[in-house]
């Protein structure tokens, strides 16, 4: 019942790109406006704010914003409802959605602060990208 | 005496027209806010802000500009409609529509 919530709502394909971005924007508002359930559930008020949420969410979406063919976006936004409904309806827990959502890229290394104290500079810019 | 309610009637004439134009500083302040924290601009990008300005010309592409709305509608606890987010394109619409919709 409340898992099918949102999944039941399966539309035909987009028939052009301005439909897929339509839908697009559609999936980002719903997201955007479920942030303050999410936050209740998993209790992340002390972890995150919302608009720091809100900006991992548009840096998922743009990940792919470079793709034209609007089937493939179809099924991209199929996927991205899919994992909202899983987070909304609690079925992930809370580690999850902090170390998918929350941490990024560098969070964990940012962990080892004393560790870190004897590795050089070089090393440090080694561990955090490919170009320094 | 007849002077009273013809000067009334242009009282009450003049004031909704003056304020469709003028949305409050302090909405317009706000809105600047969270569009410069948005956008990241830095400092010397953020003093070109204007309330006239629209978003796509500091730097925002079609996302940032729903997120903007979306970041407004959680500032000032509104929700705003499909139709009207599409009208969306400077900093003074956007505050003449929270004030529209907070009012």
């Amino acid at each position: 019942m409340a898992f099918t919530l949102r999944a039941v709502k399966v539309p035909p394909n987009s028939a052009s790109l301005e439909e897929a971005r339509h839908r697009v924007f559609d999936f980002f508002k719903q997201a955007c406006r479920s942030i303050p359930t999410v936050m209740e559930i998993y209790n992340l008020d002390d972890v995150v704010t919302p608009s720091q949420l809100r900006s991992t969410i548009a840096k998922e979406i743009r990940k792919n914003q470079n793709i034209t063919n609007p089937k493939v976006i179809d099924m991209l936004l199929f996927k991205g409802m899919e994992e909202l409904n899983n987070i909304v309806e609690h079925a992930k827990q809370r580690h999850h959605v902090i170390g998918q959502y929350v941490i990024g890229q560098e969070g964990l290394v940012h962990d080892l602060g004393s560790k870190d104290q004897g590795s050089s500079d070089f090393l440090k810019k080694f561990y955090t990208s490919n170009y320094f | 005496m007849a002077a009273p309610p013809r000067s009334l009637r242009l009282v009450s004439l003049r004031t909704p027209r003056f304020r469709v134009y003028a949305a409050k500083a302090e909405t317009v302040n706000k809105v600047m806010e969270i569009v410069k924290q948005q956008l990241a601009l830095g400092a010397d990008a953020a003093a070109a802000v204007t309330p006239e300005s629209k978003f796509t010309d500091l730097g925002a592409d079609s996302l940032d500009t729903v997120e903007i709305v979306m970041a407004l509608e959680e500032e000032f606890n509104i929700t705003v409609e499909e139709d009207n987010a599409q009208n969306i394109t400077t900093i003074q619409e956007a505050a003449d529509l929270i004030d529209k919709l907070v009012a």
